[in-house]
Formats: structure tokens, sequence, C-alpha cells
């Protein structure tokens, strides 16, 4: 499957020459796949430098001017470093821009916690008029850059350096619904990113045990499909939320919330608490915190008690 | 002989009122706004968003008492504006509000961000060929900020030479880190500097009667030597008044003073 950073390339190719208002500014990554790009839409790509709160506040201004600005960097960089420039000059100034990251949870894994971003999800979610989309196939991203990036909002794709792996079918793809992607009725697995793929192992282990899990796949959090897991666990009376997030704040609450009234759930969560110390690649240090097909399982095994 | 007198009595009054302000802040600057205002920015108060206009960005919010005289005075804002000064019931407050403050073209406030906004609005109207102008308006303590170079660095490597940074250089960065020339600093940055006295007229009419603008070029920087609170004896300078409302007495020296 194609990474999903060069599918960001290839849509702004193939919608820079369609919208002469879109302008991509990068902080020093992802330069030469962008080179098509700069190419084909003279005077609408700059490498800006590392300097990321200047690239928001340059993105705000050239949206005041009616640009659509994509900007585009390492996730701990343009949304932690550069957050007030997105709460205020994004946020209170109404303006809009595109952020895509990439290095999101821990994928960057092996260059240690200065590279790893677990709260960029949470922060943008906390911006009235934030959209947060994350894409984890190549078709996602494609099909839901295009359908948002001129909205008028502030809107955060993460791109995860490892796509899931599952093709949906392009009329599956909606801005704001999940996606059901196994149904069951013992346990519902509400999932995001790259992490599907661990949940899908997990519920085939889980049905050579007869117990039968739903997987529900969010693309987007904000704005988030509450009746999807609401009548998912309506069924299953139990849920697990496996999230390349901070667990102070993410898919969990969104469920939690999503399921308030409904009797007699157990919940649980796989998330990321603290920082994630040491180094490896990103699969050890996803079976580190539990993002990991055993790890699923183990949880699940726990809340059917 | 102190300019714009009326403009500063009106600052104080409004100050005064509403017991909310920065009056040595908005003193330092209000003589380089009305300059501006009245003698540079192509703009229009019937329209104050028109697509030809030139953007003025006053990166030092908290001087806006200053850019609401100003505005107020070239018919952007109405006298009942004023009067709701720092009330509920109006649109102007401590820092300005792009959302709601006709002419007003960046919510700052928080020191550090007009002025990248600034390098980015002339950058858009660049990429689409428009002959609109950019001038912001910095303060030398918001100097200290890190972006404030960043974007220096950046417009002078984009060849913005359609921007203008107006740098209000009255001594307050100094009282924390002495070694403050501006100029030096700015130039270094590689843009073309002009270091005027920001409260003398022909000083400030030559400077920017002599910029030169165009699509790629250096950016300019007028770095401007003011007094902070300048115009009232005993506002003048740097410490208490920097936050302070007038009481009933000091409210009447001001008037006296600025009479004078």
């Amino acid at each position: 499957m194609k990474k999903l950073r060069q599918e960001f390339a290839d849509t702004m190719l193939e919608v820079g020459p369609q919208d002469p208002r879109l302008v991509v500014m990068v902080g020093d990554i992802s330069h030469g796949i962008l080179q098509p790009f700069a190419a084909a839409c003279p005077n609408r790509y700059y490498n800006i430098g590392i300097c990321e709160p200047t690239i928001v506040n340059m993105a705000a201004g050239l949206n005041k001017t009616g640009l659509i600005p994509v900007i585009h960097t390492i996730a701990p960089f343009i949304t932690e470093r550069a957050y007030e420039q997105i709460k205020l000059d994004l946020g209170y100034q109404m303006l809009s821009t595109n952020i895509v990251s990439v290095g999101g949870a821990f994928d960057y894994a092996q260059l240690g916690c200065s590279h790893h971003c677990y709260t960029d999800v949470s922060l943008i979610s906390h911006l009235k008029r934030g959209v947060v989309v994350l894409p984890g196939s190549p078709a996602e991203f494609n099909k839901l850059f295009k359908e948002v990036y001129a909205n008028g909002m502030i809107n955060y794709f993460r791109l995860p350096e490892h796509a899931h792996g599952i093709e949906f079918k392009p009329e599956d793809i909606r801005f704001g619904k999940g996606i059901c992607v196994r149904e069951g009725r013992d346990a519902t697995i509400a999932v995001i990113g790259t992490q599907l793929k661990s949940a899908l192992a997990a519920v085939n282990d889980l049905a050579k045990l007869g117990i039968s899990a739903e997987v529900l796949y969010f693309h987007t959090i904000k704005p988030f499909d509450a009746e999807l897991i609401r009548v998912s666990v309506m069924k299953t009376r139990r849920f697990l939320t496996v999230e390349e997030l901070s667990a102070h704040d993410g898919l969990f609450n969104l469920c939690l919330r999503a399921c308030l009234g409904i009797e007699h759930v157990n919940a649980g969560q796989i998330a990321i608490t603290d920082f994630v110390h040491g180094y490896g690649n990103y699969d050890e240090l996803c079976n580190r915190v539990g993002m990991c097909p055993d790890g699923i399982k183990r949880a699940i095994l726990d809340l059917i008690g | 002989m102190t300019l714009n007198r009326d403009l500063r009595l009106q600052i104080a009054q409004m100050v005064k009122k509403s017991g909310e302000g920065h009056i040595p802040s908005s003193y330092s600057i209000v003589d380089l706004i009305e300059h501006l205002y009245s003698q540079v920015l192509r703009v229009d108060a019937k329209n104050p968003t028109g697509a030809e206009r030139d953007y003025f960005i006053l990166s030092k919010g908290h001087g806006c008492g200053a850019l609401y005289a100003v505005l107020h005075k070239f018919g952007f804002l109405s006298d009942q504006d004023i009067e709701d000064y720092s009330t509920s019931k109006g649109i102007l407050g401590g820092h300005p509000d792009m959302t709601t403050v006709p002419g007003v073209e960046a919510s700052t406030g928080s020191l550090g961000h007009g002025f990248p906004t600034a390098v980015g609005t002339a950058l858009g109207l660049r990429i689409q060929g428009r002959s609109n102008r950019t001038f912001a308006l910095l303060g030398d303590g918001e100097c200290h900020e890190g972006t404030v170079w960043e974007s220096a660095n950046v417009a002078a490597n984009l060849k913005l030479g359609n921007l203008c940074a107006v740098v209000d250089w009255n001594g307050s960065a100094a009282q924390l880190m002495p070694i403050d020339d501006l100029p030096q600093k700015w130039r270094a940055f590689g843009w073309e500097v002009h270091e005027i006295d920001g409260h003398c007229a022909e000083d400030i009419r030559i400077a920017f009667a002599k910029l030169s603008f165009e699509r790629d070029g250096q950016p300019k920087a007028v770095v401007a030597r003011t007094i902070k609170g300048k115009g009232v004896s005993f506002i003048e300078g740097h410490g208490r008044w920097h936050h302070r409302v007038p009481n009933e007495d000091e409210m009447s020296l001001i008037i006296k003073e600025l009479a004078a």
C-alpha cells in the first residue's frame, strides 16, 4: 500500500492545479516528494524552514488574503510547540488552514520522546472550529482531504507512518462517519489509525475462544460518529478503545460521552499514559503500551470477565 | 511640541472612564499610527475589508488605545464605540479583536503573533499578484519574542518587498536586555532599515515617503525612537504607569499638560 505521506503529495498535485487558492508550506520535510506540486503550481509551494510557530502565523496571514493554506511538518512541532498560534491566530481570529502532520504518537519510534506526540488530537479538538481527521489509508486521506480542505475550518490531518492495510470502498469513506469493519455481539472495539490492523488480528484470536467482537473504525474524531458507537454498545454492553493518543483525552472520552445513559456498560482503554521512554521500532513501542493483538485480546477478556 | 494632543487626551479619557488600558504604550506609538492612517495607508473607512486595501497590523496589541483613537478620527469607529470602550456593550477591549472591530486586521495581545501574521499576509498578496502593502507595528519589548526573529528571517529570505515593520523603540526591552541595537539587528536579518525620531513629524514623514515597495525586494523596517508615555511628563518613562488608571487629580494634570 502507498505511504500516506506520498498520498499527501499526490493529493496536493491533484487538487492544486484545480484550485488556485491552495498554497503548501512545509517545515523542511517532504521537500522531495512535493516537487511535482511545486512545478505544477508555481509560487504556491514554500519550504519555509524550521520555524513552526511562524508557519502557523503565516498560514493565518495567507488565509486573510483569501488563500487556502496547507501546512505540513512533524506533529509535536506543529501542534504542541505552535499551539498558541493555532489557538489564537486561527481559532480566535476565525481563520482557516489545513494542518497535515506526520510523526503522531510514536511513529518516529527510534528518535525518542522528543519526536513523539500524544496530545495533538486533543489539542485541536479543543478548538470550536477544529476538525480532526486520522486517515489510516491513502484512499481515506485523498477522499477526506478533498471533502473538507476548503470548509473554512481548522482541519488537522494526522498521517500515520504505517497504513492499516485495509482497502475501504470509496463510498464507505464518509467524513464524520465511522466504519463498522467487523460485526460482533460480545464486545465492541473502537479503534483509530494503524491499530485497526491489531484489532482485526485480536478479533480473529478471540473468535477462536468463542468470543464475538465488533470492530468500529473512526477516521474522523471531530466531528465524532457518536451514534455508531452508541448503537454498538447498546448491543454488546462492553467497549474497548485502542488509540495512539494520550489516555487523558481522546477516543475513550468520546465513546464514554456517546454512551451516557446506557446501563451496565463495561469499558476499557488502551492508550498512552505517559512518555514512552527508550527506543525501538514502532511495533516494539506499541507492544510496550499494550497496542498489539495480544494486548487487545487480554483487555477484551478482562472486560468480559 | 507634542503631536496629536487630542488623540492623547482621548486615550487617557477612555482609560479613566473604563478603568482599563495602557496609556504609556499608546502614547509612544500614536504619532506613528496617526501618520500612517493620514498619509500612508490606502484604506477606506466605508469599506474596511476592501480588496485593494493596505493591511495594518498592530502587533503590540496592548497599545490599542492609540489605534482606537486613530480609527475613530478617520471614521472607522463611532463616538459610541469609543464611549463603550472596555464594557460589555462595546466592541473595543484592552486588546483588539479583528472579528468585531472595523479596521483591525489581527486580534493581538499575546506578543510575537501579529508580525508573523503580517509576513503571511504579505506573502499571500504577492502570490496573488496584488499591489496591497502590509505594515506591522511591533514593540521593542515584543522583539524579545523568538517568533519576531523567525519571521523576520523568513520575510527577508522570501524578499517580501511589500512588507514594512514599524518598531516602537521606546526602551522597554533594554530594561531587561541592554544589548539593544535594534537597527543593527534588523539589518543583520536582511531588512532595509530607517531609524527615526518617532515623535518628530518631519522625521516620520520623510521616512515613509521614501519607502519604495516592490514585489521582490528587501522588506523595510522603520525603527522609531520613541518615549513611553510621550506628552505627559509624569507618565513618561518606565514603571508604575505601564498599566495604571489615572485618578481624578492625575486626570486633571493630564488635561492640563496636554492643553499647555
